[in-house]
């Protein structure tokens, strides 16, 4: 994978390192599991002194994966994501009820909330987490869509706490009336056996979607989970004899543990590597921005010479015909000399000005109708990586029946590129408040194509607001003011205008206007 | 103006070579352009007090290179440097190798006119001083080995009778070689054959 992929837990590939790792940790944890069935039926004394550390470590590493979860929903937006991370802090939640029930653990504390309680709350986490997987895997592939992410996590994450709070508060008011699902502080009761089967069923199930649909690694991670829950499971329930504290019972909750942990050190490691890799992107965009700008510094300063030529010797024929004119017995035929090589000069200064409106505009008569929506997304593309670096979301309102432009797609291409990145750089110099750019496309009452760029930036000093299209004038420190001119000379190249005007209560709106095709793309292709 | 003066253009760009003529010509002065150093190095100068005016850009060799080259050829002509796009670092680089003068194009006629006035009085100056010492040096070549062995102990300030005890000689032979040596460097006092002697013996071995 190279550093400019988009490198995400929830799209393919899935590399064959990966599956290697996915498989040897589950030989691995198999091979534990097998060393372990000789003693599992063996009893320990006291341990449940360590419950309470065993079920805090739980619940953090739980509430870790769903907090990095949500995170990772807010940047991806993928359904699939809000529902595992809802899984694990559902899971999380609880934790601490079914350890402060647990019998014999918190009795100094003088807590006996009754024997069905900790198993009812048992239950729930072992067929409520499978459940919430299945729902992951079996989500939607769409993206949820919206201005904010942090709206769908809060609904959420409220959701999940009330129905927790929800269903604890039923256990705990009817505990009296539970099911008989413990016999007593050690062993289960008939009832539970279905407990595991229903369980089984259901990690089966999970497992199979996941397998089968594979989107991305981060399914495999999952599958592993689940591997890790299937064996804990099997260890606490038949292998240990259904008997809690039981070495069994033990071995079984570190596979607890491992499967807890699985999803977060994925996440941790992938996080790092998608931060490297997106530091490294923008580290080279960066690097051709800066290329950019010396090319131009050295370009502007050969135009420079070049103009300066002729005017110089404008200047100084200029002052020899005053003098010829000025002398006791004025020389008309020199005068006349130097003042055709003005004209001549005049001539040449044009040619070098004509020169490098043709060298911008090279190849602006190759023109082919094109759909404006795709450049916008194009560009947005391109400018993702640092608009996402900045934490700046880029919008997009883009009209569906929008006709095609006639144009040059590469220069068009560079203007929306440096409309974006100006738009960036104007949100970056400001505070943190609203930060986003917007792009609409829409076609307009005379027939012609409107785009609009808005960002919540710096806005545009009125007083600079026409003189930013002239060359070098720029409101960026170490900007070259070359930008603007250039996509303005481009749009007005393409019959089109590009204006700017304040969005309200902050920034700027750039605008442009081209002219859309008027004969069918079919027919304006043939033609020379 | 009196006398005829010269004025070189090396510039590349022909445009530039011809307003520059065509300003220069109508102060007077005689105008030659060439458009690279090496042209000009190849021309044979006349003989009269001059000003060189040199693009610090020019294709092939740059301004700065051709004042060391025109130095190689001994050439000591006053330079004035002109350029499209000048910078600090190369205008102190032309001025400490001995431009009178850096002049950004464009350029006002007034100042270029003056750099070239200053570079023609300098050279004016430069060539009288030349003449001035070959014609003495002429003339100390017309004087007698015992009259160059005199002549420094008078410019020291020796009397006669010191002389001619020094060099074990009559005072009246002395009082002879003495005046043979102001006859023949045309002095016209003393004084002026003190100044005389000094600048032959600056010359020092050249004499």
């Amino acid at each position: 994978m190279s550093a400019a992929d988009e490198r995400s837990l929830m799209s393919p590939p899935v590399t064959r390192g990966q599956m290697t790792i996915a498989i040897g940790v589950s030989l691995a944890l198999v091979a534990l599991f097998v060393a372990t069935m000789p003693y599992a039926r063996l009893a320990t004394q006291h341990t449940e002194a360590i419950l309470p550390a065993y079920a805090a470590a739980i619940a953090m590493l739980e509430l870790m994966t769903a907090a990095l979860l949500y995170g990772l929903f807010a940047v991806q937006r993928t359904r699939a994501l809000l529902v595992l991370a809802s899984g694990y802090l559902f899971s999380a939640l609880l934790v601490p009820m079914w350890v402060l029930s647990f019998p014999g653990v918190f009795d100094a504390l003088g807590l006996d909330l009754g024997l069905q309680v900790t198993a009812m709350v048992a239950l729930l986490r072992r067929l409520g987490f499978p459940l919430f997987v299945l729902g992951y895997g079996l989500a939607p592939a769409g993206t949820v869509r919206g201005r904010f992410a942090g709206v769908a996590v809060a609904k959420c994450v409220l959701a999940v706490v009330a129905g927790v709070v929800a269903a604890l508060g039923l256990v705990l008011a009817h505990r009296e009336g539970l099911p008989l699902l413990m016999r007593d502080a050690r062993n289960v009761a008939e009832l539970w056996r279905y407990v595991p089967l229903a369980a089984f069923a259901l990690y089966a199930m999970g497992l199979a979607v996941l397998l089968a649909r594979r989107r991305g690694p981060l399914d495999i991670w999952v599958g592993l989970v689940l591997v890790s829950l299937a064996i804990e499971l099997l260890l606490i329930s038949y292998i240990g004899g259904a008997i809690r504290l039981s070495i069994g019972w033990w071995v079984g909750r570190l596979y607890g543990l491992a499967a807890a942990s699985i999803v977060l050190l994925v996440l941790l490691s992938q996080t790092v590597s998608v931060y490297a890799g997106l530091a490294r992107t923008l580290a080279a965009e960066r690097r051709v921005r800066q290329n950019r700008l010396i090319a131009m510094e050295a370009l502007s300063a050969s135009i420079a010479h070049e103009i300066n030529q002729p005017l110089a010797s404008m200047i100084t024929n200029a002052d020899a015909a005053r003098r010829w004119l000025g002398r006791e017995e004025p020389r008309l035929d020199r005068a006349e000399d130097a003042l055709r090589r003005i004209v001549e000069d005049g001539h040449r200064a044009n040619k070098v000005v004509t020169g490098i409106r043709t060298m911008f505009l090279k190849g602006a008569q190759e023109r082919v109708p094109l759909d404006l929506n795709r450049l916008v997304a194009e560009a947005v593309a391109t400018a993702s990586g640092e608009a996402r670096f900045e934490d700046i979301p880029l919008l997009t309102r883009l009209a569906a029946d929008l006709p095609p432009v006639i144009g040059n797609a590469v220069q068009l291409h560079r203007v929306l590129c440096n409309l974006i990145e100006n738009a960036i750089d104007a949100i970056k110099a400001v505070g943190d408040h609203q930060r986003e750019v917007t792009i609409t496309t829409q076609t307009i009452d005379t027939g012609e194509v409107r785009l609009d760029i808005a960002d919540t930036g710096t806005g545009v000093d009125p007083a600079l607001a026409e003189r930013i299209f002239d060359p070098f004038v720029s409101s960026k420190t170490g900007g070259m003011g070359m930008g603007l001119m250039f996509a303005r000379a481009v749009v007005e190249a393409h019959g089109g205008r590009l204006w700017v005007s304040p969005r309200l209560p902050r920034g700027a709106v750039f605008h442009f206007v081209l002219p859309a095709a008027m004969v069918p793309p079919e027919r304006e292709r043939k033609e020379p | 103006m009196s006398e005829q003066t010269a004025v070189f253009v090396v510039d590349d760009d022909p445009s530039v070579l011809a307003s520059l003529e065509s300003l220069l010509a109508s102060e007077g002065h005689m105008v030659r352009t060439f458009e690279s150093g090496r042209a000009f190095l190849d021309f044979a100068r006349p003989d009269l007090p001059a000003c060189l005016i040199v693009d610090v850009r020019l294709r092939g060799a740059s301004g700065l290179e051709f004042q060391r080259e025109l130095e190689r050829h001994g050439i000591q002509l006053p330079v004035v440097f002109i350029t499209g796009h000048g910078d600090v670092p190369m205008s102190v680089a032309a001025m400490k190798a001995g431009a009178i003068e850096f002049l950004l194009k464009p350029f006002r006629d007034q100042d270029l006119l003056d750099a070239v006035h200053n570079g023609i009085e300098q050279d004016r100056r430069r060539r009288a001083e030349a003449a001035q010492m070959a014609e003495l040096r002429r003339r100390y070549a017309a004087m007698t080995p015992r009259e160059r062995e005199i002549l420094p102990l008078v410019a020291s300030g020796l009397m006669n009778k010191q002389i001619a005890v020094s060099l074990n000689l009559s005072e009246v032979t002395v009082k002879v070689h003495r005046a043979q040596i102001m006859q023949k460097l045309k002095a016209r006092s003393l004084a002026d054959l003190v100044r005389m002697a000094d600048r032959l013996a600056g010359m020092g071995d050249k004499v």
